[in-house]
This record gives structure tokens, C-alpha cells and sequence, in this order.
């Protein structure tokens, strides 16, 4: 079976199920915003959703990692976590299934990272497909992330009465499989499935003024673009921007003593360029003083120096940087000043 | 081997005391730090008031020309001085004070018994006497507190935050108060209480005082932008900070 069909009124039983079989997280209203959570009441989880505040990343690298457990005397270290549990990622945007190719292309680089492989085994993603934009902020066209392109273990299609559901993993298979009220897409739902697809072609529009070639030379050519400028006076250096990017995978490593003096745990945190030390070194020197050094260096590290090094883009069009930014610094507008050589419009 | 435990004094100046409060609130964490420390003057949760002491915990600005004789002999006896809480570290809300002139600032206050009063103007603990710790926060934050108590047994300087509380609040994944229409000091303020006011729904009023180096008026662009009125965005900036106007100087007087 390569493509199933739910129906709706069926959705809440098979999250039921979905519990059953693993730990579940799934995003859930929080005031006017939304945040993934482990899903208590079936209810509450949220098919259609702007962007959570955080990405899903958190459970795959999450904010503060136990790394190491360790004694001084007598000297002793040890795995802070032996097991990892699994657990179902419900409702995955599209952008954020980007977002975690991306960190397995920066985690698996050799050396590869024990703590994230672990927990990503652990991990099944159950994904869903837009079929309209989030809110403005979205740049997932240009960055051709508004479909899926793989990385998911089961993609949801609302096509009004059911879900189309992709299956795309033997791990996914297994969820759907020997359930009594998903059935094969039959060929009525995959003609529907054709022309919900075809009709997104008239909603999502390119939201750069040129293709990502273009970006990418844009780029190369505008090291010293006064774009820089104008985004690094409004910055205030909140790190809002790095906290809440699914491809942001920069951590601080820090030792933390029990009251016992004698033992603690070794941690990682996430860390952010746009902080004030973030490039100081020992003596005081700092390799990217200024925030408008620190912004450049940020959009550099999304739309060049991964693509040099992984042929990859790092960002995901997920829109969280503009929607976060008090500022509003917008990724859109900085990005096509940069093309075209213009002021960003409220500069 | 367990060297002798150092002893251990609380003092205040000019302030509430919460912060001690806060130290004697913390429950099973005080009867753990009593293994590692003895308490010897502590006020609000003993009677005797030991002169003996290596470590010195320190509340309050100072405030008058007795205090400054006060903190320099603690000075001398403590072999490790650390500012307890806002009013010891930067001042805090005594700081309003220095925005006036002395005597309007005494008249405002005592009227006209004003004469009677000999106050100066109100300092952190560091420009009188050498810190050697500081806990910022008003109140304290007691995990902060113990990772300072640790790094003192320790021996060891504490790292203090140097970035906005935006970074730990995006990591508790708060809906930031922007969001919500309110204007909170977050982006410019020091971290290190874990976003303690946002996680329990209020907004950030800057009592950690400001990062090293703040982004002034960017910040004041987004409180124009979000519709607060130069005088409004002072009041807020100026509750807890820079009341000796050191940091963002000329660009917000």
C-alpha cells in the first residue's frame, strides 16, 4: 500500500491508536500562538496551525540536553540517558520536515552526533501538507518547501471528507496497516488528491523576486550590501530569530555540579549567534562584533555557506524569524533588498 | 576529607529583604547548603548574629555615608563579598532616587523634616567596595542563586549571562508578550532567571538590569513602534536601570 485513505470522522480514533503505540506530540493552542506538546486529550491537537513558536526540533535536540552523568571522586562518567523512548511527531509542516533533513545533513557530518541519531531513531514523523499559506511571513515556495519532498514516515492530504495519507516508510506502514477504518486510496481519492494539488499551484507564489540561483549570487556579491547595515541598526540581539529556527543547531556545553560537590551532569544548550559573546574568545577578542556583522553572519549561514558545503539551504521558509522579530526584520524583504539592490521598505 | 565548613553572614542596607526571604523560602535546598556552609548571621531565621564569617551575602544599595563605613568593614572581614538581589548589584528601584536632584528627591520624601535626612545618592555595593559575585534579580532566582553558591565553594568566577532574556524565554516557548500587545524589557535585560516573570504570564520589567551592551535605540524603536510615547518608554527603562547612567547614557535622557 503506498497511498490510505481516513476518513475524518475517524481522525480521533486513530490518534487514540497513534497514542497507544508511542508517546505522541502533536501542536496544541497556546494563547493566540501554537506549540507542539505531548498529547493528553485527542482534542486538542491542531491540524491547521501557524507555525509553533518553536520547531518540533526541541525533540530531537532539545533546548537542554543531559549529555554525561560523572563523579569526581572516585573519577566516573556515564551516558546521562540509557534509553531513549519512542515517540510520533503528529502534524509536521512541510518546512519543518525541511528543517529536520537539514539537521541530519549538520548532525551526521562526521564526526556524527551520538544524542541526536539516538533520539532520531526513536523518532516517527507523521506529517501534514499545506494547502493554503500559514500566514505571510511563509517564504516556502521559494524555498520549494511547501510540498513534500520526502523525510516523513506518513504525509496527511486534507482533501475534505478524508485524509490521503503517503506512506512512506515501513515504520509508517506499521500505523496503518491492520487498522480497520483506513483503507487503500482507491482512484476516486487519488484523482482528488491531483487536482488539490494542481489548485495549490495558484496559491503558492515565489515570495523572492528571483529564483534561488539568483539568491545564492545575490549572496556572493553583497558581502558588503548596506542591507547589512540597515538590518544590524534595528536588531536589538534578542537571539529570537536563532531560538526559533528549525536549522539553527549551534550549543553551548556546560559541566553543572550537584549540591554534593562531588557529582553533576554535563549539558548542552542551545547557543545563538546573534548573543553578544558568541564569537569572543579568550583575551577578549571578538571575531563578529556588532549586530550587524552578527545578522549578516545569521542569513549567510541559511542561503551560502551551507550550500557551498552541503548543497543544501538552510532555510526553510517556515517564516519563524520574520513572525518572531519585534523588530520586524523580515527574511522576505532583506532577502530581496539584497537582490535588488534596494532599501528594505521600512528601513 | 571534609574541610571545615565555611561560614557564611547575611547583611542588608537599603532595601526590602525579599531577596533574603528568598534564600530562607528556598526549603530543602537550605537544609542541603547547611552540609556545605555554616550560617553564623542570618537574621530572618536565627537570633544569633555571629562577626565571624568568610562569606558575606550582601542585600541593599548603599545609601548614606554610615553605610559606606558599614560595607567597607564587611569588606575587610569577608573573604568572599557577594550583592545579593538588584539593590546590591545595580542599585534596583532605590536607584529612581539619582534621576533627581538630591534635596528634591529628600523633600519629596520626608518634606519638610528633609533637613533631618543625611542620604547620598544610592550605589551598588561595586562602587564602594570590590564585588566578587553578583546575583542579579529582584527578587533573587534561586536556582541562580545555588549555581552561585556552588561556584563560590568551588573557587570558581560565575559566568554571568550576557544575553537577553528573550533567549531563555523563547526556549521555555513562551507566546511573547509582543504577541499579546504588552511591551516587556526582555530583548534588552540580562537572562539568567529562566524568563521566571513571563513563564507565570506577567511581562519583564528589567530587574536584572541591561546586557552589556544594549541595543538602546533599537529597543526604543520598537516600543514607538508598538505605540509607547518617549516619556512612557523611560519610566519603563528606568524602574530598575542605569541609574547612574553609565550604559545607554545620553540616548535616553
Amino acid at each position: 500500500m503506498k497511498y490510505a485513505a481516513l476518513k475524518k470522522e475517524n481522525l480521533n480514533k486513530w490518534l487514540e491508536y497513534l497514542k497507544s503505540k508511542a508517546r505522541l506530540y502533536a501542536p496544541k493552542k497556546k494563547e493566540n500562538q501554537f506549540v507542539f506538546r505531548p498529547v493528553k486529550n485527542v482534542d486538542e491537537a491542531c491540524l491547521k496551525y501557524i507555525p509553533t513558536v518553536i520547531p518540533p526540533k526541541k525533540y530531537y535536540f532539545p533546548q537542554k540536553e543531559k549529555l554525561l552523568k560523572f563523579t569526581v571522586e572516585p573519577f566516573h562518567t556515564a551516558k546521562a540517558i540509557a534509553e531513549f523512548e519512542e515517540f510520533i511527531l503528529f502534524a509536521v509542516h512541510t518546512c519543518d520536515i525541511a528543517g529536520i533533513q537539514c539537521m541530519d545533513v549538520a548532525f551526521k557530518e562526521g564526526p556524527e552526533d551520538p544524542n541526536y541519531l539516538n533520539r532520531k531513531e526513536k523518532m516517527t514523523i507523521i506529517g501534514i501538507e499545506c494547502l493554503e499559506y500559514c500566514d505571510t511571513h511563509a517564504n516556502c515556495a521559494s524555498m520549494a518547501t511547501h510540498v513534500p519532498r520526502g523525510g516523513y514516515d506518513l504525509m496527511l492530504v486534507d482533501i475534505g471528507e478524508k485524509f490521503i495519507i503517503h506512506i512512506n516508510s515501513e515504520k509508517g506502514e506499521r500505523l496503518v496497516r491492520n487498522v480497520s477504518y483506513i483503507k487503500e486510496a482507491g482512484a476516486e481519492d487519488m484523482a482528488v488528491l491531483c487536482f488539490v494539488r494542481e489548485k495549490k499551484k495558484n496559491i503558492f507564489k515565489e515570495e523572492f523576486s528571483a529564483g534561488l540561483d539568483r539568491v545564492y549570487q545575490a549572496f556572493g556579491d553583497g558581502f558588503k550590501h548596506k542591507v547589512w547595515q540597515d538590518v544590524g541598526r534595528r536588531c536589538v540581539a534578542c537571539g529570537n530569530c536563532t531560538m526559533v529556527c528549525p536549522t539553527c543547531y549551534c550549543f553551548d556545553v556546560v559541566d553543572d555540579m550537584d549540591l554534593s560537590l562531588n557529582s553533576g551532569l554535563r549539558y548542552r544548550i542551545w547557543n545563538s549567534c546573534q548573543m553578544d559573546d558568541f564569537a569572543k574568545v579568550a583575551g577578549g577578542e571578538d571575531f563578529r562584533k556588532g549586530r550587524e556583522n552578527r545578522q549578516r553572519h545569521r542569513y549567510y549561514r541559511k542561503f551560502r555557506y551551507p550550500v557551498d558545503k552541503f548543497n543544501r539551504y538552510f532555510c526553510t521558509g517556515c517564516g519563524r524569524c520574520s513572525r518572531a522579530c519585534m523588530a520586524g526584520i523580515n527574511l522576505v524583504e532583506t532577502v530581496n533588498a539584497l537582490m535588488d539592490g534596494g532599501k528594505l521598505n521600512n528601513a | 576529607m571534609r574541610k571545615t565548613k565555611p561560614r557564611v553572614a547575611f547583611f542588608d542596607f537599603t532595601d526590602c529583604e525579599g531577596c533574603q526571604l528568598q534564600f530562607a523560602n528556598m526549603g530543602e535546598g537550605l537544609l542541603q547548603l547547611t552540609e556545605l556552609v555554616e550560617i553564623v548571621n542570618f537574621r530572618e531565621i536565627m537570633s544569633e548574629a555571629g562577626q565571624d564569617y568568610e562569606v558575606a551575602f550582601v542585600e541593599g544599595s548603599i545609601t548614606t555615608e554610615s553605610d559606606i563605613k558599614r560595607i567597607q568593614e564587611i569588606r575587610k572581614k569577608a573573604k568572599v563579598l557577594i550583592a545579593l538581589g538588584a539593590c546590591a548589584a545595580t542599585a534596583g528601584v532605590n536607584g529612581m532616587k539619582n534621576r533627581f536632584p538630591l534635596e528634591l528627591a529628600k523633600s519629596r520624601v520626608y518634606g519638610d523634616k528633609a533637613g533631618t535626612v543625611n542620604t547620598i545618592a544610592s550605589l551598588p555595593l561595586h562602587k564602594v567596595v570590590k564585588v566578587d559575585y553578583f546575583i542579579h534579580g529582584c527578587p533573587v532566582y534561586i536556582p541562580e542563586v545555588l549555581q552561585v553558591v556552588k561556584c563560590v565553594l568551588m573557587q570558581k568566577p560565575y559566568a554571568l549571562p550576557n544575553y537577553a532574556v528573550c533567549v531563555e524565554c523563547k526556549m521555555n516557548e513562551n507566546v511573547c508578550r509582543y504577541e499579546k500587545d504588552q511591551e516587556c524589557l526582555g530583548p534588552v535585560t540580562r537572562a539568567g532567571c529562566n524568563s521566571w516573570c513571563i513563564n507565570n504570564g506577567n511581562r519583564c520589567y528589567g530587574c536584572r538590569g541591561l546586557v552589556d551592551n544594549p541595543a538602546a535605540d533599537a529597543q526604543k524603536d520598537i516600543l514607538l513602534k508598538y505605540g509607547l510615547k518617549a516619556d512612557e518608554i523611560l519610566q519603563r527603562f528606568n524602574l530598575y536601570n542605569d541609574s547612574l547612567g553609565e550604559k545607554y547614557g545620553q540616548e535616553f535622557k
